[in-house]
């Protein structure tokens, strides 16, 4: 089989990349505040300095999760999506004015959304729980993010319809079967937090509705946080299955396990949300072990994934030489930054994984809900298994962009070294710390609770927080460099997309076939979260004012 | 060959079933500590106002504290506020089993007693209830870990249980 | 084309199971303190 080249026209690779673009300016920014705040955690409190343009560390909080989780993440997701559709149907977006649409959309929402946390309007955190009352700006900001991205969406599908038109019968090629499936699986997952905004929090900051309930709206806001980390995992595990194996010289193990894993997050990654909501009050518990054991079965997908993923890797180190039963892992191309950043990421992944199915364990909760064993646990996630692994993938994808080379590829080894180490340390405090029972958002050096005993460890906080802020100070030089390097690459970046193992031919027609997963996962949506939202709604209770408490 | 069957590897295969087993397996150490051995997380207990939850006279929280229900046993009313919870201290003797009930008049806060297994989101309009017994004597601090707004590290209390 | 079969990904079975006992021992020294910080109702 040969692989057949297929390039992007300059205006896609242009569209692509201003969507990278957007998202390393929020990651910029965003990552700013995590040393900041990590070092306050250790005692030493820079906030003073910040006066007036940063007028508290919850502005700064506001910041960090918003850009990062919310608009790094997104912005980077769907312009490497639009990159897989185009580049896997190998053929141009079906109408890119509406792609465009789209993204002037998202961008429209993301300044409307600025201004207010920039004029510390809206200090309430990403999660944004009322009866926190942040500036109207702020929500209608977010809710266009979400809306432009749908619209992104809707552009994927148009282009799907259209290449499934020219190609009947043949297999989706897997990039762009599983972006298309991450996308749906967003937009069905932001129907919860569409709903809180349009019914609630939009109406309410605009002074239309006196009142709110809050217990509500966390129910409506984690119908879609949870399976909002599915939406910034897939493309990693998109990257992880089809790509990372080609780098490393390899195939993909199992082109059908792989899709059958996609399949499995759209089925069972929505109706699990209660796993954030162990502890509220208003959640009946036999609801909640429902979602506990809906929660232990998504993490079967991930298992599923380890297995493949690994094995892709060790095909292609064995081809490389690889011997012995652990030695193999040297024999694969660390050199490439790339690669490095990838394979570390997923490592991490593997302890974020433990921590998750820890937080997740029901009554485990009681022991490590809002303590500061939950950003431990997501900085190994979002913020180093898809972050780390989108900077690797940014490795090779801005120099096929930009058609510069890679910018002091050495510079970008350590980027992702550095980030390794640092997170170790970082997040092994910060998950001792919960344990004992240090308290999430909360400026500790400023806490007349904290016990002598945890003094060790938020040292260490404030000491992996240094490094990876030197790690994030590399990555944008590497990226700037890059950006504005004289030095060409000779022949177009050779886009790494893996064979599989199996021909693709030989994977079962089911698993290329929308309408039964699609009504599957509605059905248990249905089924897992109906008679609890009925109940929640029929006794909704209007009966909380909004505050402003920063 | 087939093109409907799913191919798997048999060194997959088991991965698979084993890692079925395993998800089975902690699930049931979850329930066993739920339903045998108690550790149970919160079900909706009441509905209040928010707006009148601290004034009305009729609200227990209108007068917020420890009561004696029966010799050993108590229930113990808690009000969080921006940016404290009232009361601020409780005493009680070892052995004593007491049941938390708590509410917020204002934004929604977390209340965590350090060293037991009380740790319940606080939501205006609803009512946490969690009960622990106290087997050993010392001090427990409560702290609130949900964002309350720029006062919320100094929220918190603290429980003197007396030998 | 090689048949997958042909290919025994030993290292990656190794690597599984390096991780599930982590797995086990992590979330097992989290399970405890549950249990030895007790009931709640
Ligand atoms: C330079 C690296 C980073 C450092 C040192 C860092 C540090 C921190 C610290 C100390 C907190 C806890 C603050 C608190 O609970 O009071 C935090 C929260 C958070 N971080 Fe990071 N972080 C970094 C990068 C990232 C990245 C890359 C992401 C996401 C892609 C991220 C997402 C978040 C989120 C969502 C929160 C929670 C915010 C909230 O509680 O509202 N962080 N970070
Ligand atoms: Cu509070």
């Amino acid at each position: 089989m040969t692989a057949q080249t297929y390039s992007l026209s300059p205006k896609e690779k242009s569209f692509v990349s201003w969507h990278l673009l957007v998202a390393m300016v929020a990651l910029a920014l965003g990552t700013l505040f995590g040393p900041l705040q990590a070092f306050e955690h250790a005692g030493l409190n820079l906030y003073p300095f910040l006066q007036p343009l940063i007028k508290s560390y919850y502005q700064g909080l506001t910041l960090h999760g918003v850009l990062n989780a919310l608009v790094w993440t997104t912005f980077f997701i769907t312009g490497f999506l639009t990159f897989n559709v185009i580049y896997g149907l190998k053929r141009p977006l079906r109408y890119p004015t509406l792609n465009q649409v789209g993204f002037w959309l998202m961008i429209v929402g993301l300044v409307m959304a600025a201004i207010p946390i920039l004029l510390n309007k809206a200090s309430v955190l990403y999660t944004f729980y009322p009866p926190m009352k942040a500036h109207w700006a702020y929500y209608v900001g977010l809710t266009l993010v979400v809306v432009g991205s749908w619209v992104e969406g809707y552009g994927f599908y148009f282009t799907y319809a259209a290449w499934r038109k020219e190609n009947p019968g043949e297999r989706t090629p897997f990039i762009a079967f599983a972006s298309v499936l991450t996308m749906v699986l967003w937009q069905i997952a932001t129907l919860g937090v569409a709903v809180e905004m349009l019914t609630m929090l939009i109406p309410w900051s605009l002074g239309l509705i006196e009142t709110v309930d809050p217990q509500l709206a966390r129910t409506y806001f984690w119908f879609t946080g949870h399976p909002l980390v599915y939406f910034w995992l897939l493309p990693a595990y998109i990257s992880w299955y089809a790509m990372l194996p080609k780098q490393v010289g390899g195939k993909m193990f199992s082109d059908s396990l792989a899709r059958l894993a996609f399949w499995l997050f759209l089925l069972l990654s929505v109706p699990l949300g209660f796993h954030h909501q162990y502890v509220d009050p208003g959640v009946p518990a036999g609801w909640k072990f429902v979602h506990a054991v809906l929660t232990f079965s998504v993490f079967f997908p991930s298992l599923l994934t380890a297995f493949t993923v690994i094995a892709s890797l060790e095909y292609g180190a064995r081809k490389n030489g690889g011997t012995g039963l652990f030695r193999w892992v040297l024999a694969l191309p660390w050199r490439d930054p790339s690669v490095a950043a990838q394979l570390l990421a997923g490592l991490l992944f593997f302890f974020g994984g433990i921590g998750g199915l820890a937080n997740a364990a029901y009554n485990v909760n009681l022991e490590l809900h809002n303590t500061t064993f939950v950003p431990g646990h997501f900085h190994l996630t979002v913020a180093t298994g898809v972050t780390l692994t989108f900077m690797g993938v940014s490795y090779w994808l801005v120099p096929y962009l930009t058609g510069k080379k890679l910018w002091k590829p050495d510079l970008a080894r350590w980027q992702a070294w550095l980030w390794f180490i640092g997170m170790i340390i970082f997040s092994n405090a910060m998950h001792v710390l919960g344990i004992l029972g240090a308290p999430r958002r909360t400026p500790l050096g400023d806490a007349p609770y904290v016990p002598a005993e945890w003094n060790s460890r938020l040292l260490q906080v404030g000491i992996g927080g240094g490094i990876l802020f030197i790690s994030a100070i590399l990555y944008f030089a590497v990226m700037i460099g890059t950006a504005f390097s004289k030095v060409k690459v000779e022949k177009e970046v050779e886009v790494p997309v893996a064979e599989a193992l199996q021909p693709v031919s030989q994977t079962p027609a089911w698993l290329d076939r929308w309408a039964p997963w699609v009504y599957a996962a509605l059905a248990l949506i249905v089924i897992a979260y109906g008679p609890q939202l009925y109940e929640q709604i029929r006794n909704i209770s209007l009966t909380s004012p909004g505050f402003r408490v920063w | 060959m087939s093109t409907t069957s799913l191919h798997v590897h048999p060194y997959e295969k088991r991965w698979i079933i084993f890692s079925i087993v395993l998800l089975i397996v902690f699930t049931a150490a979850v329930a066993i500590a739920a339903f045998a051995l108690g550790i149970q997380v919160p079900s909706p207990e009441q509905r209040v106002d928010p707006r009148t939850v601290a004034v009305d006279p009729n609200s227990p929280w209108s007068n917020p504290g420890l009561r004696e229900i029966a010799p050993g046993r108590y229930e113990a009313y808690i009000l969080a506020q921006t940016w404290q919870f009232q009361p601020r201290e409780i005493r009680v003797p070892v052995g004593s089993r007491v049941t938390f009930y708590v509410t917020s008049k204002d934004v929604q806060h977390t209340f965590k007693i350090q060293d037991t297994n009380i740790n319940v989101q606080v939501v205006p309009g609803q009512v946490s209830k969690l009960t622990v017994t106290f087997k050993k004597p010392g001090t427990y601090p409560f702290i609130c870990s949900e964002y309350c707004g720029v006062g919320h590290a100094g929220m918190f209390g603290q429980i003197i249980v007396t030998p | 084309m090689k048949n997958q079969e042909e290919f025994q990904p030993k290292g990656t079975v190794a690597i599984l199971v390096v991780f599930v006992i982590t797995l086990i021992v992590l979330w097992g020294t989290i399970y405890l303190t549950l249990l030895q910080r007790g009931g709640t109702v």
